[in-house]
């Protein structure tokens, strides 16, 4: 080549490629920025592949092109042998052009008259939305089947017209030699017109737009949507990816359709050697591998985003406190699995409930705040709902989606932490109170928080291990405010603690059951509900009571949505169902804590089954509830009273 | 001999040309016949009609006894060897060979015992793995003859092919196609317009020309006797000329009565004479019979064929005697090389070789076009 020409050349494959260069160069850019490249990242390629959206597009893409490509291989395949066979040469020119011309419409054209044509039979047959996943398939179909035919109509115009003869000749009915012969010789025509129906399929956009109902998305229509806003560098990614498939696809055809069939006709000699030739040569061979190597990666490529990106259940995240719902053990009612049964009955759609526990309101709060995680729904006590909120860290609920929220008792409702309840809806309610085992403590000793100082029962006495509680319980047997921010206050509850700590066995949560149920324990400060799991589980010779001194700590626990929700329709659907009869009495007589729900505490069933003494230590007067726990409630206290809080816990939990 | 296969009064057209005009054959056991003619006769419809691709119009075929006009290809125990073979590209040697075992699903050890057997019969052991196009144009029609022949069928058809092949080449599967047929005891029906090679092969030479047969006998009787001016033409070269049966044994040609052998004709009956052109004798132009002017010499090796204008008729005649354009020379013809024939359709154009050149190129032209 003369050196003009080589740089008339260079320029010309400059033009060509250098957009496709540019996209590929940019889709590993480090930054979003499109004018500079601030260095090489796969950032985007991750990015594109956490992109639930675009993968479920890339799927129905994929899915749709797939399918087009194979009706249309098989319908495009019979049509060229119908019309290779037809006698009259008049109506084989005819079917000729008759198939080309849905190849030379305009695509804009196609699309208006298949949709008109879908609206139309779908009115026909009374359809309210008449396009779906399957017009849009027929549409891809019609397009494709003219280069289908294309391909295999000179395939069958090639082959020699004596191999079917010759195969009927040795046997084979009509049918039998098409498959065994015909099939195997025109097959490089089917596998080319296959491939480009694939690829016409995958990148249609303008049939696509016109025929798309409202469920099915393809990627170019997306890609389309996306240009309104923002392409972000991820479509680069994936508009690269599709560069070098459809690449791969056109190196396979090319690496068909110069295969073996050509090879043959020019390698017919007639040497008439006996002697065995050489094998056939092996590039013949190996171009056919690659061919099949190519096909092979592509298919788990493809076959592999259509599991990747198939559509998930939607999965509703609930951080709960453990042991805080009826779960199922003990033939007990399964709340999180009835969850899922009734979402799918009245959503028609399935769901997961990924149910996880907390065992403090703190660790809720610093998992929540850290932003690392999504829960969609929580359960925070009282004083937590209230920081949270002043915080920003929760939702405003929706109550058209909470229906339910009408069982809640008039006693629960404006309650300090949330007034106006646009943050929460009340899930327990229950108080502190002293649990002692009738055979180890006098009932002369009881009736007060006096219990819990009176050195004849050192060393067998249970404190909380949190401070909140534990200072609590200081502060209502000195008539201090509990929620005081003078820190003087704080420091004579702590030396009331501090003189307790000798007599105590331990602080602790969780562990209390275990020691009040063996009589390791004379008495202990807990929640009121607890105490009916303790007494059931009580080893014999043990005689666990319960009673309530004054003044004691009223709590609610409620549900909230925090502001990293990622499915709050979900959430308020879930909150709605805990407020529905059923799960909310096996909650309640599973948590043993008192219900807000009137649905439960009026209902005659949950009081039988709870017994009368339950009942009464649980419901104390309803009507009195508002007032007591406005009193007794722990509030939010600024954050340096709770540093302070929390040093003088150290202090004492230091000795 | 029993007879396999009767065509009785069998006709087909193609768009209302007629191809096949009212032809009667029977084709014996154990026969090698040939189907001799020009391109368009009608010779490979009759072999179409016998493996079944067409049917007949007009008239019926039978198959040992048995009517099989309307029976289709696959249920017809004749085989067919194509032009081009037909080998199937897909299936390596052994693979097209076993093809219609495996369409009657013979068992596997039965499958490969009959296609070595073929293999060994073709002489191409050792190739069961090669890829067809890999062969050579003699080895590819090995093929197809052995997987025509591997499910022993009672008729073979040949659709010319030899064609493909150059001339040594043709030559030596002429005779490999022979001893085949011995071996295998198989009737062979062959398609050929190549005379040389159905007079080389047959048992039966069937003559065809324009839907017609015109005549069938041994290649001897054919050549020695042929029936009409088409025949002599077509099988060998031979001057025709018009001429009057004065009387048995007693012919006039070229203003000259001849002796001849033949007898039985009207006293005075038009009839055709024929004399090929390496039984006439070169003599010096005051002994010759007749007594003409060399127009052509053309060495051909062996013989010299010289064109000898006599009286505007121009003869040929092919002689090892060395003579030169624009001699004077007499030719003697003896009484046992002069053939009788009755007057046909074809009088007067055959045989005369005036315009030899151009006829020698139609010939030509002839055979390498492809038959319909």
């Amino acid at each position: 080549m003369k050196p003009a020409a080589k740089v008339y050349t260079a320029l010309i494959m400059l033009f060509l490629f250098a957009p496709i260069a540019i996209l590929l160069v940019f889709s590993f850019n480090s930054a979003k920025s499109l004018s500079v490249m601030q260095g090489f990242s796969l950032y985007w390629y991750r990015e594109l592949f956490r992109d639930a959206e675009t993968l479920s597009t890339v799927r129905n893409t994929l899915i749709l092109a797939l399918a087009a490509s194979a009706v249309s291989t098989v319908m495009g395949t019979a049509a060229a042998v119908g019309i290779f066979r037809l006698r009259s040469r008049a109506l084989r020119a005819a079917c000729d052009t008759v198939t080309n011309i849905p190849m030379i419409n305009p695509d804009i054209i196609t699309g208006i008259s298949l949709m008109l044509m879908f609206v139309f039979v779908g009115r026909l047959f009374g359809a309210a939305t008449s396009l779906n996943f399957w017009t849009m398939l027929i549409a891809h179909i019609t397009f494709c089947l003219p280069y289908v035919i294309l391909q295999v109509l000179p395939k069958l115009q090639q082959m020699d017209s004596s191999l079917p003869e010759a195969a009927m000749d040795l046997g084979c009915t009509p049918f039998r030699a098409f498959l065994k012969v015909e099939i195997p010789e025109i097959m490089p025509g089917i596998v080319t017109g296959a491939i480009m129906a694939f690829t016409l399929s995958l990148d249609d956009f303008v049939i696509s737009y016109f025929t798309a109902g409202n469920g099915f998305q393809t990627l170019p229509i997306r890609i389309y949507n996306m240009t309104k806003k923002t392409v972000t560098p991820k479509m680069y990614a994936l508009s690269t990816i599709i560069f070098f498939t459809i690449l791969a696809l056109l190196i396979m055809t090319n690496l068909i359709d110069t295969g073996p069939g050509v090879e043959r006709r020019s390698r017919r000699t007639d040497d008439g050697a006996a002697a065995p030739a050489p094998e056939a040569p092996s590039g013949q061979r190996s171009r056919g591998h690659i061919a099949a190597l190519i096909g092979a990666v592509l298919a788990v490529f493809i076959i592999g985003i259509i599991i990747v990106g198939r559509p998930k259940k939607p999965v509703l995240n609930v951080y709960n406190w453990g042991e805080y719902i009826s779960d199922g053990s003990e033939d007990s009612f399964d709340a999180i699995q009835g969850f899922e049964d009734w979402y799918l009955e009245n959503y028609g759609h399935e769901v997961e409930l990924n149910y996880t526990t907390f065992a403090s309101n703190e660790d809720m709060y610093a998992k929540i705040s850290s932003g690392a995680v999504s829960y969609d729904v929580i359960v925070p006590s009282d004083y937590m709902v209230a920081r949270m909120r002043s915080e920003g860290l929760l939702l405003p609920l929706d109550y058209e989606n909470i229906p339910n929220a009408a069982n809640i008792g008039e006693s629960f409702r404006g309650l300090y932490y949330d007034p106006d309840d646009a943050y929460s809806v009340p899930y327990t309610f229950n108080f502190t109170g002293i649990i002692y085992d009738a055979n180890q403590v006098d009932e002369a000793d009881t009736g007060d928080w006096e219990l819990l100082w009176n050195p004849k029962y050192r060393g067998r006495l249970l404190q909380f291990n949190n401070s909140r509680d534990a200072f609590g319980t200081a502060q209502f047997r000195l008539g201090l405010d509990v929620n005081s921010e003078d820190p003087a206050s704080w420091r004579a509850a702590l030396d009331a603690l501090k003189q307790q700590q000798p007599l105590i066995k331990s602080y602790v949560m969780d562990e209390v059951y275990n020691m009040m149920e063996s009589g390791e324990a004379a008495a202990c400060v807990y929640y009121a509900g607890d105490y009916f799991i303790m007494a059931d589980a009580q080893a014999p010779g043990v005689d666990l009571r319960f009673y309530a001194p004054e003044p004691t700590n009223y709590f609610v626990d409620a549900f909230c949505i925090p502001t990293c929700c990622q499915n709050k329709e979900l959430a308020e659907a879930f909150i709605n169902y805990m407020l529905e009869y059923e799960p909310a009495v096996a909650n309640a007589e599973y948590i043993c804590y008192g219900c807000p729900n009137r649905l439960v505490y009026e209902d005659e069933t949950y009081a039988d089954d709870m017994g009368e003494d339950a009942m009464a230590i649980l419901y104390p007067g309803l009507d009195a509830f508002h007032e007591r726990y406005e009193q007794t409630a722990f509030r939010n206290l600024p954050p340096d009273v709770l540093n302070m809080i929390n040093s003088l816990w150290e202090e004492l939990k230091i000795n | 001999m029993r007879k396999i296969i009767e065509l009785k009064n069998v006709s087909k057209s193609f768009d209302g040309q007629k191809v096949l005009d009212n032809v009667s054959l029977d084709i014996y056991d154990n026969e090698f016949l040939t189907l001799l003619g020009p391109s368009g006769c009608g010779k490979t419809t009759t072999l179409r009609i016998i493996a079944g691709f067409e049917t007949p119009d007009a008239g019926s075929l039978f198959f040992l006894g048995e009517d099989i006009a309307s029976l289709p290809p696959h249920r017809r125990s004749v085989n067919t060897v194509f032009q081009r073979y037909a080998l199937f590209p897909h299936l390596n040697v052994f693979e097209n060979i076993a093809f219609p075992l495996r369409v009657k699903k013979l068992p596997q050890d039965e499958i490969r015992e009959k296609v070595s057997e073929m293999l060994r019969l073709v002489a191409l052991t050792g190739f069961e793995r090669r890829s067809v196009s890999s062969l050579s144009g003699g080895q590819q029609q090995r093929v197809a003859i052995a997987r025509a022949l591997v499910s022993r069928p009672k008729v073979l058809l040949l659709d010319e092919p030899l064609a493909a092949l150059d001339l040594k080449l043709r030559k030596d599967m002429q005779q490999e196609l022979k001893a085949i047929q011995k071996a295998t005891g198989v009737t062979f029906v062959f398609v050929t317009h190549d005379q040389e090679e159905a007079l080389s092969m047959s048992d039966t030479v069937v003559v065809m020309s324009e839907g017609k047969i015109q005549q069938i006998g041994t290649p001897i009787d054919i050549y020695n006797e042929p029936r009409n001016a088409f025949v002599a033409d077509f099988i060998g070269e031979s001057n025709i000329l018009s001429g009057v049966m004065l009387r048995d044994r007693l012919v006039r040609f070229s203003g000259r009565d001849f002796d001849c052998v033949d007898f039985g004709f009207d006293p005075n009956e038009p009839v055709d004479v024929v004399v090929r052109p390496e039984d006439v004798d070169i003599v010096p132009a005051e002994s010759g019979q007749l007594r003409g002017t060399v127009t052509s010499v053309t060495f051909l090796g062996v013989y010299y064929e010289i064109i000898v204008d006599i009286d505007g008729f121009k003869w040929m005649i092919q002689t090892t005697d060395f003579v030169d354009v624009d001699e004077h020379i007499g030719l003697k013809i003896d009484p046992d090389a002069i053939h009788i024939m009755d007057k046909s359709e074809y009088s007067g154009m055959f045989g005369d070789y005036s315009s030899f050149s151009e006829e020698y190129d139609e010939l030509s032209q002839a055979e390498s076009g492809a038959e319909a």
